[in-house]
């Protein structure tokens, strides 16, 4: 897809995209309320100094995009800094285990991303992971199928799909509400997994010794030794930033609208310095005096690629813009030519086969083993659609990026390792339940305040 | 109620059922002419109404009550052990929870709006009620540990609805994070430790356990079967031809004569198939307490629903926010008030769940959870959509039988749980394409 596609749209101030405080790319989210208003004076900004102004300014006003999710990771970090026993909460190794233990929530929650931007919702994400994990887990056994690894993840995340396009379809077509289909769907496959695995008690893992499994087991739990980390680190930010800022030159050449060079300079340097620290954090022996552990889990760049494949989807291409497009406004949208039916059952599709994925690095969280302990599904799907929330992606539709997902996911795992790591005894246990309610709920009031201060914006009688 | 319908430009769409007024049909059916069944004279005319509005796509309590049917054949058919009946008893008993929590989540369900907190609410109920009668720790009275729970789970209703309706949060996200909050609260309570009702050296507990397993003696069955057909038949006579004498539209004379027939055939049918003694050793018979439980929420909550100003502000809301408020409901105070509906009566449901289980442990957390989905399930089943504005109270009774029937009947057979809930969910599915699919039969509705 060109750099370029979506730029006619940018062109003519009257169509009022808005643009996002963290990204250059156009975000249709935000325009249902904002379609009336202006064009967003950040557009317009021509310097660092106006740019940052407008982007107060926004924030002031009730679009506070990734802002609060930030703040409430920050400060649950130094909360759980200062109060777990040593100091222990921003050790390494926790912070290193915590992202182990997020995964599966943040690839959930971008998968709910896309389903929840259309004003639907998918409550078998969690069921839909289990299933995808449990059959990658299945055909790579030996003696068994002894597929390859590949074939195996690749096969989960089909079926998963196939699953997910069933559910679209059924939701679409049949106009039955997406509540009660994945609602259905969640009761089947829960069912189903039980009776897959081998009843109640039934288990399946994957022996580290067998290099074909090895590989689904260090999907969470392997690493990149420490220097090919810094290798793979300097390739990944000189690409990245040259892209950026080739792609904002090429705006400013044809007198598009663009981001100040300076604001375009900063976000690669803030881009290069997250990705050394969390290399130098990954890179800490996090091991015994034994046996040492360093290098950045592969998990990590295993859930950027997911998250930028993610972006890009929503935010570069046509299918994108259609699901923000029936987010905003269903009927709108119909009438602009969207097949709705399609946009529906499609990102139904990709949300089911993303959350496979989420399942077979939930397994290998797991220490590569499946079993009916492993999640239950329920849960998984209600911390899911939290994280989504608390992320910052709205459930009525049309508002929402797959980062939010990351961060909120992020965020509740923080809170859950922070809560066991407090010695509360027989405390620690409801804390783990109590706290994400509260975050829940609180994330959400912000939302609610912070939108009665927008300017346009429609709030539920 | 019968002033509204004196006017018939105000068409109240009449229900197959009852002759009640119903506002629910009515946002879809204002532009049309007054249902016939309110303008038969005679019980051909009543029929051939209904049966022209089945085929409209309004169907009622139609279809679960045929699945019910399905459901009692096919097993019985399977095994001949499931109409028994000691089973049948069991079964009412199994689905007493789907029912009452299925109840609580329609009126959240009405406004438009969905309770994800009931089952947690339930198992608020039953900790704290079977904390505060331990006799080593609060060792209350058992009513007052009742009405304590009560309280409580009313209180976390209203808490909820508050939330839902001053601040406008979407409920979907404020009965999540209830959940996830109460779940924490319950473990707190029972204090990570096993607590139990089931020792019957103590008065209390005995009380408590005997508000699920307790029967009534058989005669005592007959004389309460007795009043309460004779009183509803005489009430539901005097009313028909008050209405009559004032020139209301009434269901012909012969209809409500059939229905007064029918309760109480079904109640002697009932009382006859719980006096028969189903303990394999010794006698256990008569009519569970936990029978007349459930028929009084399900009539409290259908009157406040049907008879009341309140009800058809419900109805009013769920049909469209903007009109109703526009008409001066107050939505901040029905929708607050139906939350706490709803946390009461799954307060109910608790008290009745810790007599069910006897003993408690934090099991009951995973147990509540899949109680939530299993309720909206009922409601769904039973006929209540999920958009707001239709449905009644029976629609979860009804769907809790067919998913108690579902569990009762596959247990018997000897299927494992996991299958059972590949069944339900398919009984879910079906529910819900059958919903769709009537709908589009019918008359001027928007999809």
């Amino acid at each position: 897809m060109g750099q370029d596609r979506e730029t006619p749209g940018t062109a003519d101030p009257g169509e009022t995209p808005a643009k996002t405080a963290d990204a250059g790319t156009i975000e249709l989210a935000a325009a249902p309320d904002l379609s009336a208003a202006d064009v967003p004076s950040e557009l317009l900004a021509q310097s660092l100094g106006q740019y940052i102004r407008a982007w107060l300014l926004r924030i002031r006003g009730g679009d506070s995009g990734v802002l609060p999710v930030v703040m409430a990771i920050v400060i649950v970090a130094v909360v759980f800094q200062i109060i777990t026993p040593e100091h222990a909460f921003l050790r390494p190794s926790n912070l290193v285990y915590i992202f182990g233990l997020s995964t599966v929530y943040m690839v959930l929650a971008i998968a709910e991303t896309v389903v929840l931007l259309l004003a639907e919702i998918d409550l078998s994400v969690g069921a839909v992971a289990l299933i995808g994990g449990v059959i990658a887990f299945k055909l790579v056994q030996s003696p068994g199928p002894g597929w390859p690894w590949w074939a195996a993840i690749i096969a989960a995340v089909v079926v998963c799909g196939l699953i997910g396009a069933l559910q679209g379809t059924l939701s679409s077509r049949l106009k039955i509400q997406s509540f009660v289909v994945t609602l259905a769907g969640f009761l089947l496959y829960s069912g189903i997994l039980i009776i897959v695995l081998g009843g109640a008690d039934g288990f399946v893992n994957l022996s580290s010794n067998l290099t074909n499994q090895r590989i689904i087991y260090d999907m969470v739990q392997g690493v990149i030794v420490p220097a090919a980390g810094w290798v793979v680190l300097a390739v990944v930010v000189v690409a990245g930033g040259a892209a950026v800022w080739l792609r904002a030159a090429a705006r400013r050449r044809r007198g598009l609208v663009a981001p100040p060079p300076s604001l375009t300079a900063i976000r690669i340097a803030v881009f290069a310095l997250v990705g050394v620290a969390v290399v130098i954090i990954c890179n800490v022996n996090r091991g015994t005096s034994l046996v040492s552990v360093r290098g950045v889990p592969w998990v990590i760049p295993i859930v950027l690629v997911v998250l930028g494949a993610w972006t890009v989807l929503l935010e570069r291409t046509r299918f994108g813009r259609y699901v923000y497009a029936i987010g905003g406004n269903p009927e709108a949208a119909r009438r602009a030519g969207v097949s709705l039916v399609w946009i529906r059952t499609w990102s139904f599709a990709l949300c089911s086969a993303t959350a496979g994925l989420g399942g077979i690095l939930l397994g290998s969280f797991f220490y590569g083993e499946y079993s009916t302990n492993t999640a239950d599904p329920g849960q998984l799907v209600l911390y899911t659609v939290a994280a989504a929330v608390i992320g910052g992606v709205s459930l009525f539709g049309g508002r929402g990026k797959a980062i939010h997902g990351v961060l909120g996911g992020f965020l509740i795992g923080g809170i859950a390792y922070g809560v066991s790591l407090l010695n509360l005894g027989e405390l620690a246990t409801p804390l783990e339940y109590i706290l994400p309610g509260g975050v829940l709920l609180a994330a959400v009031l912000v939302d609610v305040l912070s939108r009665r201060g927008a300017t346009g914006s429609v709030t539920r009688v | 109620v019968s002033d509204v319908t004196a006017n018939p430009s105000e068409i109240p769409a009449g229900t197959a059922d009852a002759e009640l007024v119903d506002l629910t049909a009515a946002p879809e059916a204002a532009t049309v002419d007054v249902p016939p069944e309110l303008l038969a004279q005679s019980l051909g005319q009543y029929f051939r109404a209904w049966w022209a509005r089945v085929r409209g796509g309004n169907s009622g309590v139609l279809p679960v009550v045929l699945a019910i049917v399905v459901v009692a054949i096919s097993f019985q058919i399977a095994n001949s052990k499931f109409l028994s009946a000691q089973n049948l008893v069991n079964l009412f008993e199994q689905s007493t929870i789907y029912m009452l929590l299925a109840m609580a989540e329609i009126f959240a369900l009405l406004l438009g709006e969905i309770d994800l907190s009931v089952g947690l609410v339930m198992a608020l109920g039953s900790v704290i009620v079977a904390e505060l009668v331990q006799p080593t720790g609060a060792n209350l009275p058992w009513w007052v540990a009742i009405i304590v729970a009560l309280l409580a789970c009313g209180g976390f209703g209203a808490i909820q609805g508050t939330l839902v309706a001053r601040l406008k949060m979407p409920s979907f996200i404020v009965t999540l994070g209830g959940l996830l909050i109460l779940e924490g609260v319950a473990i707190i309570v029972l204090g990570g430790t096993l607590v139990g009702i089931g020792n019957s050296g103590f008065h209390n507990e005995v009380i408590l356990y005997n508000i699920f397993w307790g029967t009534f003696s058989p005669v005592v069955g007959w004389i309460l079967l007795a009043v309460l057909v004779g009183a509803a038949g005489v009430g539901l006579w005097l009313q028909d031809s008050r209405k009559r004498r004032h020139g209301l539209e009434t269901a012909p004379r012969s209809l409500t004569a059939m229905k007064i027939g029918l309760v109480a055939a079904a109640g002697i049918g009932l009382v006859a198939i719980c006096n028969v003694n189903r303990a394999h050793f010794g006698r256990i018979e008569g009519v569970p307490y936990i029978i007349p439980i459930v028929l009084v929420v399900l009539g409290a909550s259908t009157v406040l629903l049907r008879r009341t100003r309140f009800g058809r502000y419900v109805y009013a809301i769920g049909g469209n926010p903007e009109a109703a408020r526009r008409a001066g409901v107050s939505l901040t105070a029905v929708r607050t008030w139906c939350f706490v509906l709803s946390g009461l009566i799954s307060g109910i449901a608790g008290v009745l769940f810790a007599s069910w289980q006897v003993s408690l442990t934090t099991n009951i957390i995973k147990a509540a959870n899949s109680y939530v989905l299993l309720a909206v399930a009922a409601a769904v089943i039973g006929g209540t959509s999920l958009f707001g504005g239709r449905g009644k109270t029976i629609h979860g009774v009804l769907g809790g039988l067919v998913i108690g029937g579902i569990y009762n009947g596959l247990y018997l057979l000897g299927v494992s749980s996991q299958w059972i809930d590949v069944v339900v969910a398919a009984v879910l599915l079906a529910a819900a394409v059958i919903d769709v699919l009537s709908r589009r039969g019918a008359p001027s509705q928007g999809t």
